[in-house]
């Protein structure tokens, strides 16, 4: 595979689509401006020749662009005018992410992204081979996966290890179905509220009550709700058939030391997420899915480079039976401790949590049960649902050491469940307020690298023995 | 809790930041200054003007006196063999761990302020976050970014 090559034309196409895309603002103006006067001539050759231009750079940055694998690196050169030369070393490379879109498709050409470890923000972090054909993506992956194996056998065995792939998931249709249906998340919610008001307004004889004076408005009234709560509608419907699309086929692998994501149905990806990276393992359960007994799991990796967010969080399981998330990836993550016993706060917590949503629910509701008489007194019940919701993040909260983990237990919308390897987590901070330390109550906040920030979690008002437990378990000087 | 780490920083800290505090008053007393001048001219009831005066006073003592008294008291750092542990809070106390083998790099800063009473701050960043030392001796400081950055070395973990 030494050989400079080039990518297949179809890149050239591709990246002549994206510039045109970048110039269709200019161009635009250009012919409406230029249509008006007399000189339109002269706007239409403009618009030629940057038509012809976009052309030439097109084809000319094609031409000039080769790669090839030398010496256990990926060399690529390219540039129209300066020549621009980069060689990565396969060792360095941190994952293969190989996109089959639409217009690949169709030539059975894929695009493959290449990530080398992330540290500079800049785009350097990453190489794009446009079009390949399928054949060489998987060359270089093979090739990839081999240098890393070399590196870690014995330099003398050439012989290749037969690369051992297990399928751990599948996303099901059903459960296809009932992700994308509720992924909208508040999407869903605003258009179930709409909907509830919807009916009340048959209940309640809007026009009987404003028969005279007021029909207008309350025919305008309903026309407005039906708009908006069409208009929520299209937009879940749209939302929907975006995640279907783009979840389709979900299939996570374990392919030897990597974990492989591929999904999707027009634009097939494919993530590559070492085994090594990972940082920790999240576990989510959105309110809407709770009561199906579903949960997300979502892995913290400190691949990703700063244009790439996806690559730092990823969604491995998208919906799982949360009895099954141990069974399904206890055999691939060896040690995650997906069973612990939790501790939950102690009671004298609960008026915290309480207080804590209430102290901003009471004061808006009162501003505007006092302003917006007579209905503004619905907003009384802001106060309830806040009572309930941080009824249940008391409830969620909650910590576990396993071993060499920590587990934090905490809900903001969502439920989260971080499970961390000592080793990862980055630093470890314990607080406590005047008042959190008259009811002997202490919070833990623990910090994984993600991507290139900081993720984790944090869990407020635990019993302050266990906050000291917590820490003293990190602490690697034994001085106390 | 546990035992707290040992080390205070500079007392110094204190002068750089009651400094700090009567730069914060002054904008509390132009703003302060302002609102009576109004009250003055508008005839606004004298407990009004008298209780904002009072309020600007409080204001005053509590930034230069009161906050950088109790934060240089509760500040107090540690760097051990295999970890360096950060107290800190006015409020709030927070207290920090951040293991030698988790550091990526150490680097001292030094405003204008800072200069002058031969002070700097150190900052220790990990590989998701960053932790601030602020206002030691400057050869502490430096003593310090050696120290950490030796000991970091030592222990050589993938991240």
């Amino acid at each position: 595979m030494s050989d400079p090559k080039r990518l297949h034309p179809i890149a050239a196409m591709i990246n002549m689509l994206r510039q045109l895309k970048e110039l269709i603002v200019p161009i635009l103006f250009f012919t409406v401006v230029g249509s008006r006067g007399n000189e339109n001539v002269f706007y239409f050759i403009a618009v030629g020749v940057g038509l012809v231009l976009v052309l030439l750079t097109g084809i000319l940055s094609w031409y000039r662009f080769t790669y090839r694998v030398e010496e256990g690196e990926l060399r690529i050169e390219h540039g129209l005018f300066v020549r621009k030369k980069r060689y990565i070393p396969f060792e360095r490379i941190q994952s293969l992410d190989i996109t089959e879109g639409i217009l690949q498709r169709p030539f059975g050409l894929v695009k493959v992204k290449v990530e080398t470890a992330g540290g500079s923000k800049t785009e350097n972090a990453e190489a794009v081979l446009t079009a390949i054909r399928k054949e060489e993506a998987s060359q270089i992956h093979d090739f990839l996966v081999s240098v890393k194996n070399s590196k870690r056998r014995d330099e003398f065995e050439e012989e290749a290890v037969p690369i051992q792939e297990s399928i751990i998931y599948r996303l099901s249709f059903g459960d296809l179905l009932l992700l994308a249906s509720t992924s909208g998340g508040v999407g869903v919610v605003i258009s179930a509220i709409v909907a509830f008001f919807f009916q009340f307004e048959e209940i309640i004889p809007y026009e009987k009550v404003y028969k005279e004076v007021e029909h207008f408005i309350a025919n305008g009234v309903i026309f407005v709700s039906i708009v908006v709560f069409l208009g929520f509608l299209l937009a879940w419907v749209i939302s929907v058939l975006g995640t279907m699309v783009k979840y389709a086929n979900f299939t996570l692998k374990k392919v030897d030391q990597d974990l492989i994501i591929t999904r999707g149905l027009l634009e097939k990806r494919q993530m590559t997420i070492p085994l090594k990276r990972i940082q920790a393992i999240r576990i989510s359960e959105n309110v809407l899915r709770q009561p199906f007994g579903r949960g997300s799991v979502y892995i913290e990796s400190a691949g990703g480079s700063a244009l790439n967010e996806e690559g730092s969080k990823v969604l491995v399981l998208p919906l799982i039976k949360k009895q099954d998330i141990a069974k399904t990836l206890e055999p691939f993550l060896e040690e995650y401790p997906f069973k612990s016993n939790f501790h939950t706060l102690p009671p004298r917590a609960l008026t915290r949590y309480l207080g804590r949503g209430v102290v901003i629910v009471i004061p808006v509701a009162v501003v505007i049960s006092y302003f917006f008489k007579p209905w503004g007194y619905v907003s009384l019940l802001f106060i309830l649902a806040s009572l309930i919701w941080s009824a249940l993040k008391y409830k969620d909260a909650g910590w576990a050491i396993d071993k060499d983990f920590l587990v934090l237990r905490y809900r903001t919308f969502v439920k989260n469940t971080v499970l961390m390897r000592k080793e990862k987590i980055q630093s470890l901070t314990a607080r406590k307020s005047f008042y959190q330390n008259k009811k002997r109550l202490a919070t833990i906040e623990a910090v994984v690298k993600s991507g290139h920030s900081g993720s984790g979690g944090r869990v407020k008002d635990l019993e302050d023995k266990d906050v000291i437990n917590i820490y003293q378990w990190y602490s690697r000087d034994a001085h106390h | 809790m546990v035992p707290e780490p040992q080390t205070r920083i500079s007392k110094r800290a204190l002068v750089v930041w009651r400094i700090t505090g009567v730069i914060t008053s002054l904008f509390s007393w132009i703003v302060g200054g302002a609102l009576v001048t109004l009250g003055v001219l508008f005839d606004w009831p004298v407990w009004m003007i008298i209780a904002l005066i009072i309020l600007i006073l409080i204001f005053s003592y509590l930034f230069t006196f009161f906050f950088p008294k109790l934060r240089w008291k509760r500040w107090r750092y540690e760097v051990r063999e295999q970890e360096i542990e950060i107290q800190r809070g006015v409020f709030i106390m927070k207290r920090t761990l951040i293991p030698m083998v988790r550091v990526q790099h150490v680097d001292t800063q030094q405003g204008p302020l800072l200069r002058k009473y031969q002070l700097s701050t150190v900052m220790i960043s990990t590989a998701a976050t960053v932790h601030e030392i602020p206002a030691l001796e400057m050869d502490e400081a430096e003593e310090l970014r050696r120290s950490i950055s030796r000991l970091a070395r030592v222990a050589d973990e993938d991240v």
